[in-house]
């Protein structure tokens, strides 16, 4: 029975075969059943000595059957099991069960959990000891033993992490484990990914395990995908999709959202034939990318499927200037190639067209840029002064270049020193002898981190004033100690003076990598916009008590940030946990334990943290040369054969006596009836042969139902009512005269037309096309169907309304039908309700109504809440935001709206006929109501309606 | 397949209209039949058969002497102006020949088989009922024996239909041991004759015993003379319930029954030899016509 995935539970059974060549021998000995004859000369027989006769023999066949039934009886009291709950591991010692709790168990997490929680129950059901380890849970100094129940329940609150754990931490305290319990078993639920040192986590445990079992259980197609390296390109915003296997073509989708996790965009990453990675693109306004502050992987439930995006990926557009005239015909010359081509890799470069320096200001001021370079720009209009002034103060970050222009202008207080007039040149008077070279950084500027470029000289430059304040201003400094680059706070803002050109002229610096670093660290200085920073980076408090104050950096003077929200292991964001400790402000490349994927520190200015890092590739395990068993991490059901084996045996037993029913002369039987009933019998047998009972099988999906398009058609070419069809001949007869009527009244009454009202069912028709649903609610009226509830709850939300009509107006709404609206609500989404207020749209909408009576008064009619009105605001009607999308009433609407044939109405109201007016008053009003919206609640209306109010 | 037998229900096997439709059709096709004389007789016209006495007749038979008390019309004038005396003249006495018919309806004759097409009761009754008609066209007589009186009207097929019919069922396999039938009758018993063969003997002997001639006509389904069974078969009596035999091999029996049924038969042949009476074996997958020719063959013959 090894080759078939057959286990009996009950194997002794089995002993009954050896009964089979018994019965075998019986049923030879046992002649079959005579056939009769009624025999006139019997008489003389009896005269006729018989021979010694051997008797007449079942027919071998016969005997075949028999015995088969006889078994299959016997094989189906075994209880046989198709695929039976192979054990984890069959071992009587203790057994080790390792699940792998990191990013990558997470897609599949209840899959693995029950796979876990199958082995601890069948070792609990053995009686063995069982020790729960998970991987992501860090060196542990022991593992303990614990009891099924006790192991279930902490598996139970295990979840996955979101870092990718290093699991030969858990070696040592495994092998010692494993030393101290010699005849334990051990049983990996792994996640699949190679990372984390997984192999040779494998290779310990079989080392420590010796000559015990280890199984492994590892789903084999599938394993998490990841998302790593999105990076914020001038072309649009690139992530990588990562995944362990080389296989077939898939697609991902990837999803981007803002912080507050609205969705700006999805596009697909494709992964080419036996690809790991594939790259997604957002083509997005860079205003939009901006605002990215997530990307995941759509439906990959895993916290390694999702890049969190700080303000460090943000690209910021930079508009340059430049005073010179630009020469198109030599790009080299022109003042700005240099910065444009340096700040391409991180930012977006505007450049003034056509336009003078004043006016590219002031439209760069206009845009709300974020960083603006002047490249050698002298003097600037009044007018460009003042706002560029403004803007600075008000968080732009100013960036300029000196040249011929700067260094002739006067000093419009847009620099953050102040400039000494005449440059200094090579040879001239305040003079080098030789090219300067570049010396240091300040501590204190935002190039400190920087390495100082050894290939960078200066043979001309602007000097600075030596004021007071001017050595906390400097930046860079030259091997003399004159500055080369300055920079100033200015309130919100900064101003950055380069003492040398944009371009080549006056040193190499723009031709130097060191450059380019220069120019992103001061952009990065820069928010996303001149609006107000509420969290200006670290020590706004503390550069508003130091005028000069350390010019505020992005990378914030604390070298750490607590984290604020990070992520779980499948990816949702949630409170840090206890164990999450502030990451360091320079951000860390990967996730660990310490530092889970979040965003850490300040909303607007802090880092983000991923699960993978930038260069992360992944990677499925390698368990070839491994000695242990590898199965799937889903098991398969077992499944019991023995009621087709029973099912089996009863077709056998029937067959058995049709075979003897014919045999002992039946069709003779039969056939004196006459061939009719020969034939009869024959179909009836032949019909209890075909129909056995066979398991059920799952009914594969139906097809979707065609589009009714004769419904749609009828439905749609009018605007038409629609009632509910309950089931009840009278309310449905009933609600349809009440339509009808209505919708003459309408007709008469105001400009719509509507077509004559429809039955509808909401469990097949397509409620959407209806603006107005009326809904009579019977006793006793069924729940609808799961799939109609969703059907209604789309309605609703989509804009439709449905007008519940109890009509028990008279029993005060305690009634039957009072229940079956419960329960029919109590599948829906209902918002709040309230009767309607004196002031809602629904009293004004066609006309002005004080109640809502139908055939009978009183009983008030209930809408979706509206928010309560401004205070101060007095308006004569007030919506919400749009219809109401449920209407409930006990006063039977269609009842008093009912006309028959001869245009006579069919049910009296419970006062007059000025009730039955008003109760069309009501339905007109509701339908206008429904078809209209807030129109009447415009406040160009309300003249007009205080007018009609007598106000 | 094997063959199929068994008894038919008794509302199918009692007499009704179609026996004599039947018998009608049977005996349209023979001439009519004239009971041998078994006497010299001048004529033999509409079966009379003169009965050397003095009777009703058409025939010459004597003058004879008139005596007082006599009616006068019957004086004939010729003879008596021949001499002194007055005479009579007397014929002869003329009447036909009764054929006294027995069919057997008891239960062993609604046999029927897969192999015939009709049960035995049917050809007999069939049988007999055309007999008479034949008979009576011929002028003879004829009565069911133990039944009706004889009777040679043109309805006899009819008259003797409705008196099976009145007599119901009948279980007897032999005639009743009546008074026996007088010496120029005849006795025609058709029946499957399976009584054992001294009550067979017995009823033939007190039948013939004043004389009269009979025939036997034994009716007998295909499956009884070729034992066509096999297998394991539980052979039924029809008449006595309960009484049964469970053959392990039916085919192991066939020899046996056939000796068996062929001394019972050579039984039956020497009955009727010793009574002058005639055995016929009719088989009823063989058409009816086959012993009513017999039948019609041995009557018209003269005696011996």
């Amino acid at each position: 029975m090894s080759a078939l995935p057959l286990a009996f539970l009950s194997p002794w059974l089995l002993v009954g075969l050896i009964a089979l060549p018994a019965l075998w021998l019986l049923l030879r000995l046992t002649p079959p059943r005579p056939q009769t004859v009624a025999f006139p000369p019997m008489r003389l027989l009896l005269d006729v000595v018989a021979k010694r006769e051997t008797p007449s023999r079942t027919p071998w066949w016969l005997l075949l059957l028999r015995l088969g039934l006889a078994a299959l009886i016997i094989f189906a009291l075994a209880r046989p099991i198709w695929n039976p709950q192979a054990a984890a591991t069959a071992g009587s010692g203790p057994l080790l069960v390792v699940i792998d709790n990191g990013w990558g168990a997470a897609p599949e997490w209840d899959a693995r959990v029950d796979a876990a929680s199958a082995a601890i129950a069948a070792a609990g059901d053995d009686g063995r000891a069982v020790a729960l380890v998970a991987t992501a849970d860090g060196a542990r100094r022991e593992i303990g033993l614990e009891t099924a129940d006790e192991a279930a329940k902490r598996l139970r609150v295990l979840a996955p992490e979101p870092f990718s754990p290093d699991r030969a931490l858990l070696l040592p305290a495994l092998s010692d484990w494993l030393k101290a319990n010699p005849s334990a078993d051990a049983l990996w639920i792994s996640d699949g990914l190679a990372g984390g040192n997984a192999r040779a986590f494998a290779d310990g445990l079989t080392a420590a395990l010796r000559s015990r079992s280890l199984a492994i259980r590892i789903d084999p197609a599938r394993s998490a995908r990841g998302l790593a390296a999105a990076d914020n390109a001038p072309g649009g915003l690139t992530v990588k999709a990562l995944r362990a296997e080389a296989s077939g073509p898939e697609t991902v989708r990837v999803r981007a959202s803002d912080l507050r996790g609205r969705s700006l965009g999805e596009t697909d990453a494709a992964f080419g034939v036996g690809a790991r990675e594939a790259t997604a693109t957002f083509e997005m306004p860079v205003e939009l990318r901006n605002d990215i502050a997530r990307l995941e992987i759509v439906g990959a439930k895993t916290a390694g499927a999702v890049q969190l995006l700080d303000q460090r990926s943000r690209r910021r557009t930079v508009g340059v200037v430049t005073g010179a005239t630009s020469d198109t015909a030599q790009p080299l010359l022109s003042p700005t190639y240099y910065v444009t081509q340096a700040l391409k890799p991180f930012a977006d470069v505007r450049e003034a067209r056509g336009q003078g320096a004043s006016t590219a200001v002031e439209s760069f001021v206009e845009q709300k840029l974020p960083v603006i370079m002047l490249a050698d720009v002298g003097a600037l209009t009044e007018d460009a002064r003042a706002r560029l002034g403004a803007w600075v103060r008000d968080g732009g970050v100013l960036v300029r270049f000196a040249g011929p222009r700067l260094a002739g202008a006067a000093d419009d207080g847009l620099s953050p020193v102040r400039l000494r007039q005449g440059g200094r040149t090579l040879g001239g008077a305040l003079a080098w002898e030789t090219p300067q070279a570049l010396a240091s950084f300040a501590g204190s500027g935002p190039f400190a981190p920087l390495a100082v470029p050894g290939d960078v000289t200066v043979t001309r430059q602007v000097l600075a004033e030596p004021d007071a304040d001017l050595p906390d201003r400097v930046w860079a400094t030259l091997a003399d100690g004159t500055p080369l680059v300055t920079g100033a706070r200015e309130a919100k803002g900064m101003s950055v003076l380069f003492h040398v050109t944009a371009d080549t002229r006056w040193s190499n610096l723009p031709l130097s990598g060191a450059f380019v670093d220069m120019l992103r660290r001061i952009v990065d200085l820069a928010g996303s916009g001149p609006a107000p920073r509420d969290a200006a980076p670290g020590t706004q408090g503390a550069a508003a008590a130091q005028p000069q104050g350390e010019p505020a950096q992005a990378a914030a003077p604390r070298a750490t940030l607590p984290p604020t929200r990070t992520l779980d292991g499948f990816g949702a964001f949630r409170s840090p946990p206890a164990t999450a400790k502030p990451a360091p402000a320079d951000g860390r490349p990967a996730a660990t334990p310490d530092n889970p994927p979040g965003f850490y520190g300040p909303v607007d200015a802090g880092i983000a943290v991923n699960a993978l890092s930038p260069d992360a590739s992944l990677a499925r395990i390698d368990l070839t040369g491994l000695d242990a068993a590898v199965s799937d991490v889903v098991a398969v059901e077992p499944t019991p054969i023995a009621p087709w084996l029973f099912t089996l045996a009863a077709l056998f037993a029937i067959l058995d006596s049709l075979v003897v029913f014919l045999l002992g002369g039946g069709m003779a039987l039969l056939a004196r009836r006459g061939p009719k009933a020969a034939a009869l019998g024959l179909a009836a047998v032949g019909l209890a042969l075909v129909a056995h009972p066979a398991p059920g099988f799952a009914q594969a999906q139906p097809p979707k139902a065609a589009y009714d398009e004769r419904f749609a058609l009828e439905a749609t070419l009018a605007t038409r009512l629609a009632y509910v069809s309950t089931g009840d001949f009278e309310t449905d007869r009933i609600a349809k005269a009440g339509l009808e009527g209505l919708t003459q009244q309408i007709a008469l009454r105001t400009a719509l037309e509507p077509g004559a009202p429809m039955a509808i069912d909401p469990a097949k028709d397509e409620l959407a096309f209806f603006p107005l649903l009326y809904w009579p609610v019977i006793e006793g009226a069924p729940t609808p169907s799961a799939a109609a509830l969703a059907r209604i709850d789309a309605y609703m939300k989509q804009g439709g309304s449905i007008l519940f009509d109890t009509r028990d107006a008279l029993t005060g709404g305690r009634g039957p039908e009072g229940e079956s609206l419960k329960r029919i609500l109590a599948g829906l989404d209902v918002p709040a309700l309230e009767p309607v207020p004196r002031d809602h749209v629904l009293t004004k909408a066609f006309y002005l109504l004080d109640e809502f009576p139908g055939r009978y008064a009183g009983s008030p009619l209930w809408v979706e809440t509206i928010p309560a009105a401004d205070e101060g605001e007095e308006r004569p009607a007030r919506a919400g935001d749009g219809v109401s999308p449920i209407l409930i009433t006990g006063a039977d609407l269609a009842g008093a709206w009912a006309v028959g044939s001869d245009g006579l109405p069919l049910f009296p109201t419970s006062s007059d006929e000025r009730q039955r007016e008003m109760a069309t008053r009501v339905g007109i009003n509701i339908v206008m109501y429904t078809l209209t919206g807030n129109y009447k609640a415009d406040q160009v209306h309300v003249p007009a309606l205080l007018e009609r109010l007598g106000q | 397949m094997a063959v199929r037998a068994g008894l038919l229900d008794p509302s199918e096997t009692r007499v009704a209209e179609r026996h004599e439709e039947a018998a009608l059709g049977l005996a349209g096709s023979l001439p009519r039949l004239v009971v041998a004389a078994r006497r010299a007789s001048a004529t033999v016209v509409h079966g009379l058969h003169g009965r050397r006495r003095s009777g009703t007749g058409e025939n010459f038979w004597q003058f004879r002497r008139f005596t007082a008390g006599e009616p006068a019309g019957r004086i004939d004038w010729r003879r008596s102006a021949r001499d002194d005396n007055v005479y009579i003249r007397e014929q002869e006495w003329e009447a036909a020949h009764t054929v006294w018919i027995w069919i057997d309806r008891s239960r062993s004759m609604a046999f029927r088989s897969s192999l015939s097409d009709t049960s035995k009761v049917e050809r007999a009754v069939i049988l007999g009922l055309a007999l008479a008609d034949v008979l009576v066209r011929g002028g003879e007589r004829v009565g069911l024996l133990g039944l009706t009186r004889p009777t040679a009207s043109r309805n006899a097929i009819e008259n003797l239909a409705q008196a099976l019919i009145a007599a119901g069922d009948d279980d007897a396999h032999l005639p009743p041991a009546a008074a026996p039938i007088a010496r120029l009758s005849e006795a025609i018993v058709i029946g499957d004759l399976l009584a054992p063969e001294e009550e067979i003997a017995a009823t033939v002997a007190s039948l013939a015993a004043r004389g009269g001639r009979g025939h036997l006509v034994a009716v007998v389904d295909p499956v009884e003379e070729t034992f066509p069974f096999t297998g394991r078969t539980e052979f039924l009596d029809p008449d006595v319930a309960g009484l049964k035999l469970v053959a392990g091999r039916a085919e192991e029996w066939r020899q046996g029954y056939a000796e068996r049924l062929a001394r019972h038969r050579a039984a039956l042949a020497d009955i009727a030899r010793r009574h002058g009476w005639t055995l016929h074996i009719h088989r009823t997958d063989r058409p009816a016509t086959e012993p009513l020719l017999a039948l019609h063959a041995r009557l018209a013959e003269p005696a011996a």
